[in-house]
C-alpha cells in the first residue's frame, strides 16, 4: 500500500499542499479530484520524490519508502515529457535501462508494450512524427516501461477523446492489475466511471476521501418517483421527505426520516406509480458539496 | 514493493547510460560529423599548406654568355644548396646579352648575369628573388676579390685570418620559430572552438529535457546527479575524441610533409594540449551544465552560457594579443591556463614549476566547478517554467 501522512509542501511562504493523507490500496482505482491549483501535481511529485517534501511522510506498507521502492513506482507527470526527435523504441530502452533493467530485458518490454498500444510497426519513428494521441500512448508505455510496483498518474487522459480515453483505460487497469494505482483527473464522470476510491483535494487540504459507494452514501438516499396520469407537486405535502424538484409527474424526493417502503406504500395511496427508483448522486454533485 | 533480486535487473550505473545516449545521438547527427569531419580537414590542411608555401626547394635559371659568369653562378649555386636543401642555380648558357635578356623575358631565365667594364649587371625581368640576388651578389664579390688578391699577390687567408664569425644560437626554441608559433595559435583556437561547441552542447542538452520535460520522469528514475555526471562524461568523451583525432591527424600530417624535426620540437606540446584540454574542460563542464539548468528554453542559453563564453574568450583574447608577462600569469591560472600553457610550450620552454602550478590549479578548480555546478543544477533542474539567474539559484533551497 502506498500511503502519506501529513504531506507538506510550502513555497517561500505560501503552502500548496497543507497535511494530506492519502491510502492508494493495492488492486484498487484512486481517483484525485480537485480544481486547478488544488496541489494534485505537487503531491504526486513529492509522492515520487522529484520535490522534496517540507514536511510529512510517503509511506510504503507501512514504512518510510526507500529510494529503490520509489524508482518502482510508475510515473506520469502532469506535463508529458519524452525525447521529440528520439525513435519511441529507442527511448522507452533507455528509460527502461535507467529504472534498471537489461538491455535485453529493456528491448522485449518496449517492444511488448508497444505491440500492446498497437504500435509495433512506428517503433522506429521519431516521437513527433506521431499522433498526439499515438504520443500519449508512448507516454503511459514509458510509465510502465519498468513493470512498476505502483502507478502515480498525472492527467493521464488530459487531450484525448473518447474512444481513445476508452483504449487507454482498458490497457492501463489491464496493467495495473493488483497494483495500487492513483490518478488524477477533472473530468469527474471518467473519474466516476473507473474508480474506486476517492480523493478530494481542495486549496491543498483532502476534503473527503473513502470509497465511492462511502462518499456517495454520506448524503441522504435519494429517490426518482414517476407518477403515472398525475402532476407530482402534491408530494411536498408529504412528512419525512424534501422534495428537491419537480417536473410534471416526475419528482426527486431526499428521504428525511421516513424509511423508502413506507414513503412507496404513502404513495401508492394516492397515485399510481409509474417508477419508483434509487438515484445515485453524481460524483459531481459530491465535488460541489465540498469543494 | 518487494526488494527481492531481479534477475532481469543489473547495476549499469545510471551516469553510464545517459553518456551512452549522449553519445550515440550525437554521433548520429550529421552537423556533428560534418563539423568534425571539417575541423580534421582543416588542420590538415593548415599543415600541408605550410610546407608546401614555407621552406620548398627553389631552382633558379641565370642566363650567361661567358665562362667567368657561368663560375660565379656555379659557387652561387653551391651557397644557396648549403643554405637552403636540394636547392641550385641552373646555368642557361645564351651566345649573346640580347639573346640572355631574351631568355629572362620569357621567362625561361629568372634572371640574367652579364659582364660589363665595372663588373658585372643583374638583369631581371620585373624583379630578381631576393635570395637569388643575394648569392649572386656575394658569389661576385667572392670571385672579384681572389682574383684581385692573386693579381696584386696577396694571401687572402692570410688578410682574412681571425676575422671569421661562427653564428650560434643559444636559445634553442629559436629554430623553427615561426612554425612554432602558428602551431601555438592553432592550439589556442582548437581550445576555444572546441571548448565552446562541446558546452554549449553540453547547455543545450540539458534544456532540451527540461524543454520536452522528460527530466521530470528523469529525476523519478534516477538520481539528478547521476543525469548531471552522464552528460558532462558523454559530452567530454566527445570532445576529446574530436581533439585527439585532430591532433593525430595534424601529427600525421607533419610527419607525411617531412616535418619531423617540428614535431621532435613540439610533440611534448602537443601531449600537454590533449592533457590541459582535458582537465580545462572538465572545468568548465559544470559550468556550461548550470548554464543549461538555470534556462527554461534553448533562447534562454543565450544568455545563461554568457559566463561560460566570457570565461573562455577571455583567455583567447589574451593568448592573442597580451604581453608575456599577462601570458605567463595566465597560463597559470585555472581553465585560461588550458589554453596558455600549451601555446606556451610550443613556443618554447616552460619552466617545471610553472607547469605544475597549472596543472594543481586546473584540477582543483575542476573539483570545486563540478561540485557547485551539482548542487545548483539539482536545485534548479526541476524549475522548468522560467529562467533562473545566477544569483538567485545561489539562493534557492531544495
Amino acid at each position: 500500500m502506498l500511503q502519506t501522512r501529513g504531506l507538506t509542501r510550502a513555497f517561500s511562504r505560501r503552502t500548496v499542499v497543507d497535511g494530506i493523507d492519502i491510502d492508494v490500496v493495492p488492486g484498487r482505482v484512486t481517483g484525485f479530484v480537485g480544481a486547478n491549483g488544488a496541489g494534485k501535481t505537487t503531491t504526486m511529485r513529492m509522492i515520487l520524490g522529484v520535490l522534496a517534501a517540507t514536511s510529512g511522510d510517503v509511506l510504503w506498507d507501512g514504512l518510510p519508502i526507500s529510494v529503490a521502492q520509489r524508482r518502482r513506482i510508475g510515473y506520469m507527470p502532469e506535463e508529458r515529457g519524452l525525447y521529440p526527435r528520439m525513435p519511441i523504441a529507442e527511448q522507452l530502452v533507455f528509460l527502461a535501462r535507467l529504472y534498471g533493467l537489461t538491455t535485453e530485458d529493456a528491448r522485449a518490454r518496449a517492444l511488448d508494450l508497444l505491440e500492446h498500444f498497437g504500435l509495433a510497426d512506428r517503433k522506429d519513428d521519431l516521437l513527433d512524427s506521431l499522433s498526439l494521441g499515438n504520443q500519449q500512448r508512448v507516454q503511459i508505455a514509458a510509465s510502465l516501461i519498468h513493470r512498476p510496483d505502483a502507478l502515480v498518474l498525472d492527467e493521464p487522459f488530459s487531450g484525448l477523446d473518447p474512444l481513445a480515453v476508452d483504449a487507454m483505460t482498458d490497457l492501463l487497469l489491464r496493467e495495473a492489475g493488483d497494483k495500487p494505482l492513483l490518478f488524477s483527473s477533472h473530468q469527474l464522470d471518467l473519474v466516476e466511471r473507473l474508480c474506486d476510491d476517492l480523493v478530494i483535494l481542495s486549496a491543498g487540504r483532502v476534503v473527503a476521501a473513502g470509497s465511492v459507494e462511502e462518499l456517495r452514501g454520506q448524503g441522504p438516499e435519494r429517490f426518482r418517483v414517476v407518477l403515472e396520469d398525475d402532476d407530482a407537486a402534491w408530494l411536498r405535502d408529504l412528512r419525512g421527505i424534501a422534495v428537491r424538484d419537480v417536473d410534471g409527474s416526475t419528482a426527486l424526493v431526499d428521504l428525511d426520516g421516513v424509511a423508502a417502503p413506507e414513503l412507496l406504500a404513502s404513495i401508492t395511496e394516492r397515485s399510481r406509480v409509474g417508477e419508483f427508483a434509487r438515484v445515485h448522486q453524481p460524483l459531481s454533485d459530491i465535488y460541489r458539496e465540498v469543494a | 514493493m518487494t526488494t527481492t533480486p531481479d534477475s532481469h535487473r543489473t547495476e549499469v550505473p545510471a551516469w553510464r547510460i545517459v553518456a551512452e545516449r549522449e553519445i550515440t545521438t550525437r554521433l548520429r547527427q550529421k552537423s556533428f560529423l560534418i563539423s568534425a569531419a571539417v575541423l580534421v580537414v582543416g588542420v590538415v590542411a593548415i599543415v600541408v599548406l605550410g610546407s608546401v608555401f614555407g621552406d620548398r626547394p627553389k631552382h633558379y635559371d641565370v642566363a650567361t654568355t661567358d665562362p667567368r659568369s657561368t663560375a660565379v653562378v656555379e659557387a652561387a649555386s653551391t651557397t644557396l644548396a648549403a643554405s637552403h636543401e636540394d636547392s641550385d642555380i641552373a646555368v642557361r648558357s645564351a651566345p649573346s646579352p640580347a639573346r640572355a635578356e631574351a631568355l629572362v623575358e620569357d621567362g625561361t631565365g629568372d634572371a640574367a648575369l652579364l659582364r660589363t667594364v665595372a663588373g658585372f649587371r643583374l638583369v631581371g625581368a620585373r624583379e630578381v628573388a631576393g635570395d637569388l640576388s643575394a648569392v649572386l651578389t656575394t658569389a661576385v664579390q667572392r670571385a672579384a676579390l681572389d682574383a684581385n688578391a692573386e693579381a696584386q699577390g696577396v694571401d687572402l687567408s692570410a688578410l682574412q685570418s681571425g676575422a671569421q664569425v661562427d653564428q650560434v644560437l643559444l636559445d634553442p626554441d629559436a629554430e623553427n620559430a615561426e612554425a612554432r608559433s602558428t602551431l601555438a595559435f592553432v592550439m589556442v583556437l582548437l581550445f576555444y572552438a572546441t571548448a565552446v561547441i562541446f558546452g554549449i552542447t553540453i547547455a543545450q542538452s540539458v534544456v532540451q529535457e527540461k524543454e520536452s520535460r522528460i527530466v521530470e520522469i528523469l529525476a523519478a528514475a534516477v538520481p539528478i546527479r547521476s543525469l548531471l555526471w552522464g552528460k558532462v562524461v558523454g559530452n567530454s568523451v566527445l570532445a576529446f575524441g574530436q581533439v585527439a583525432l585532430v591532433v593525430v591527424a595534424g601529427v600525421a600530417a607533419l610527419s607525411v610533409t617531412g616535418s619531423n624535426d617540428l614535431l621532435a620540437d613540439t610533440g611534448g606540446a602537443l601531449a600537454w594540449f590533449v592533457a590541459f584540454f582535458v582537465l580545462g574542460f572538465l572545468g568548465m563542464a559544470g559550468l556550461w551544465a548550470v548554464a543549461g539548468s538555470l534556462a527554461s528554453r534553448q533562447e534562454d542559453l543565450q544568455s545563461t552560457t554568457m559566463p561560460g563564453n566570457l570565461i573562455l574568450f577571455a583567455p583567447y583574447m589574451i593568448a592573442v594579443a597580451a604581453g608575456e608577462g599577462v601570458k605567463t600569469v595566465f597560463s597559470m591560472l585555472p581553465i585560461t591556463s588550458a589554453m596558455l600553457m600549451p601555446a606556451r610550450l610550443a613556443e618554447g620552454s616552460v619552466p617545471w614549476w610553472q607547469l605544475g602550478v597549472a596543472v594543481a590549479a586546473n584540477v582543483v578548480a575542476l573539483v570545486l566547478t563540478i561540485r557547485f555546478g551539482a548542487r545548483i543544477y539539482e536545485r534548479t533542474l526541476m524549475r522548468t517554467e522560467r529562467r533562473i539567474g545566477f544569483r538567485e539559484a545561489l539562493t534557492l533551497s531544495d
